[in-house]
């Protein structure tokens, strides 16, 4: 990250509370966090899981079953983001043995048998009607505290994150994008690894399943469906896997899209649907590669135009 | 009690035999092409709601299994030649994202035409009413569903081992690049392919019409249990998704008799077992 990134991230951060309502922009940072997270996975390891909202979900419901029972948030996310690591290590634990389509089947089949658990063990997730009831403790109960409270969190863990990607660790899951059988000749357990990068992922989307509780002060059910993982797949996607804030992009694209088509239209999923073909039809690096080309051709342009100049004179 | 377990274990067979037709349709794409086929789930639905409105029109449901499938073949025809084929040589990520693109769409689509309220197809009145069988009365639709299917199965099976085209996707399942340097041209091979899949999604849909009804998410609803009968088959085995199949209908159907709520949880109940049990699939190898 150079220091334009991080002055866009800062202006961002500061601007974005009169920009979108808070309830849009706390969404944003939330599923920034999802989606720079898959990103380490999808982007630099290069596995591809379509089950990410179990882990969402399944935070989502450890966090607010815990606040349900009166404890403080400071127990519930910690607890919740414990709770999707050892899901994670377990899940991972079958899944990381396969690679390209089985892993894709096998983390998408892991996905909808948590949907399903949830959707039938009424008494504790409250089935279809998703988990409600839940209230937001008192100090991060006015729109102000509780963007500041999200936003240190989101700032924590995108720097957490970034640290982990710049770190051998990071290399080594390029390593294994670029070259598996390169990494296990040189001696990397590469199964071992993509689990290590499969729980990063895993424990992240988990700590902002746990946030996300505190927007809606409820879980619906839909956060733990499979739509659900294709909507964060389209994300990370959409804002391009090449960059580390790329994601970012994408979420704030989508959630934006989503939000002012659902109010034109009912049947706003067309209109997404047709936006995902198109950019994987024609723009495949995202928006994040669509800005790079830009800014390069901007700069060979004016670089030109300063050449000619010198020529001239 | 063995009225119920026997009339349970024909509802299994029934739905089991569903599942089989696009497990295969599914384990065909994947196999083959090597895709993985998010919009076959949307492909079943357009089956069902095909076979709906041509009985509707032209008052004859045995047309309606007939052309239904053919339309979705259609569709399916286009997806492969409009979008797919540009990616075949990109990541997994695309691929997924363009069919998950394209099941949204035509899931709207469904809703924009037929609308968000559900439907159901009566079976024609030859086929309604049930059939004493002596130990048990069971639907007449039911027991014509299984033997069809039945049917169906070993038409394919006999198309796959019989004849030259078969051989060709047989061959491409087990290794793609000797298919091409062998010259056949592949376009075409995955054309077919992919036109044979939705053909079966398509027929499946159309035959499960008038037991389960027709909904605009049975396509979002199919979907996850295609995938968990290809995990536990074994990927790119067909005999292996016909067997999964019908395996995972069947428990389901032993699941309504016992655990009447956990219907939906012991299809991954199934597919976990395998895991453990047997990671590479129950037909698959390494």
């Amino acid at each position: 990250m150079n220091k334009y990134t991080i002055t866009c991230l800062i202006i961002f951060i500061f601007l974005g509370p009169f920009l979108f309502p808070n309830a849009t922009i706390t969404e944003m940072l939330i599923f920034g966090i999802v989606a720079i997270s898959t990103n380490i996975m999808l982007g630099y390891t290069g596995m591809l899981s379509f089950g990410q909202a179990l882990f969402f979900g399944t935070s989502a419901y450890i966090s607010g079953l815990i606040l349900l029972a009166g404890f403080p948030i400071f127990l519930a996310i910690p607890i919740a983001t414990l709770g999707s690591f050892l899901i994670s290590l377990f899940v991972g634990y079958f899944c990381v043995k396969r690679e390209g389509l089985y892993f894709i089947c096998l983390t998408f089949a892991f996905n909808q048998m948590f949907y399903f658990i949830a959707y039938v063990w009424t008494e504790v997730t409250g089935g279809e009607d998703g988990l409600v009831g839940i209230t937001r403790p008192e100090f991060i109960d006015t729109q102000l505290s509780f963007y500041v409270f999200i936003s240190i969190l989101f700032l924590t863990s995108l720097y957490l994150m970034y640290k982990i990607i710049t770190s051998p660790l990071g290399l080594i899951f390029k390593l294994i994008r670029e070259n598996p059988s390169r990494a296990e000749a040189i001696g990397y357990n590469v199964r071992f690894f993509k689990l290590v990068s499969f729980s990063i992922a895993s424990t992240f989307t988990g700590l902002a399943g746990s946030l996300y509780v505190l927007i809606h002060s409820m879980v619906p059910i839909d956060q733990i469906h499979w739509l659900k993982s294709g909507d964060i797949i389209f994300m990370t996607l959409f804002g391009g896997v090449g960059n580390f804030l790329g994601p970012l992009i994408g979420v704030v694209g989508y959630i934006w899209l989503s939000d002012t088509f659902s109010i034109i239209w009912a049947r706003w999923p067309l209109i997404m649907g047709v936006i995902f073909a198109i950019i994987v039809l024609y723009f495949r690096g995202g928006v994040s590669e669509l800005l790079e080309n830009l800014i390069k051709k901007c700069q060979f342009y004016f670089k030109k135009n300063k050449d000619e100049k010198y020529i001239k004179n | 009690m063995t009225f119920l377990i026997l009339s349970q274990i024909l509802n299994g067979l029934g739905l089991g035999m569903l599942y089989a037709l696009v497990g295969v349709g599914l384990t065909l794409i994947l196999g083959v092409l090597n895709i993985p086929n998010f919009a076959h789930g949307v492909l079943y639905a357009l089956g069902a709601y095909f076979a709906y409105s041509i009985a509707k029109m032209t008052g004859s449901f045995y047309f309606a299994i007939l052309l239904s499938p053919l339309l979705v073949v259609l569709v399916g025809f286009l997806l492969e030649s409009q979008g797919v084929r540009r990616l075949y040589q990109a990541h997994h990520d695309y691929q997924l994202l363009f069919l998950f693109a394209c099941a949204l769409i035509i899931q709207e689509i469904i809703i924009i035409i037929w609308g968000p309220i559900g439907f159901s197809l009566l079976p024609p009145p030859s086929l309604s009413g049930a059939l004493d069988l002596g130990i048990l009365i069971y639907p007449k639709y039911r027991l014509v569903l299984i033997c069809f299917a039945f049917f169906m199965i070993i038409c394919l099976y006999l198309f796959l081992t019989k004849t030259n085209l078969g051989a060709i996707l047989r061959a491409g399942i087990e290794n793609r690049d000797m298919v091409k340097v062998l010259g056949i041209n592949v376009n075409i091979v995955f054309l077919y392919t992919f036109g044979l899949g939705a053909y079966l999604a398509g027929l499946a849909g159309a035959l499960s019409a008038p037991i389960m009804g027709l909904t605009p998410s049975m396509g979002l609803d199919i979907l996850p249990i295609c995938f968990v009968v290809v995990v536990i088959a074994g990927l790119g085995s067909i005999p292996g998704a016909i067997v999964a199949g019908i395996l995972i209908g069947l428990s389901q159907g032993a699941a309504t008799i016992w655990f009447p709520e956990a219907t939906n949880v012991v299809i991954y109940l199934m597919m976990g077992l395998t895991i453990i049990f047997r990671p590479q699939g129950l037909f698959g190898v390494r």
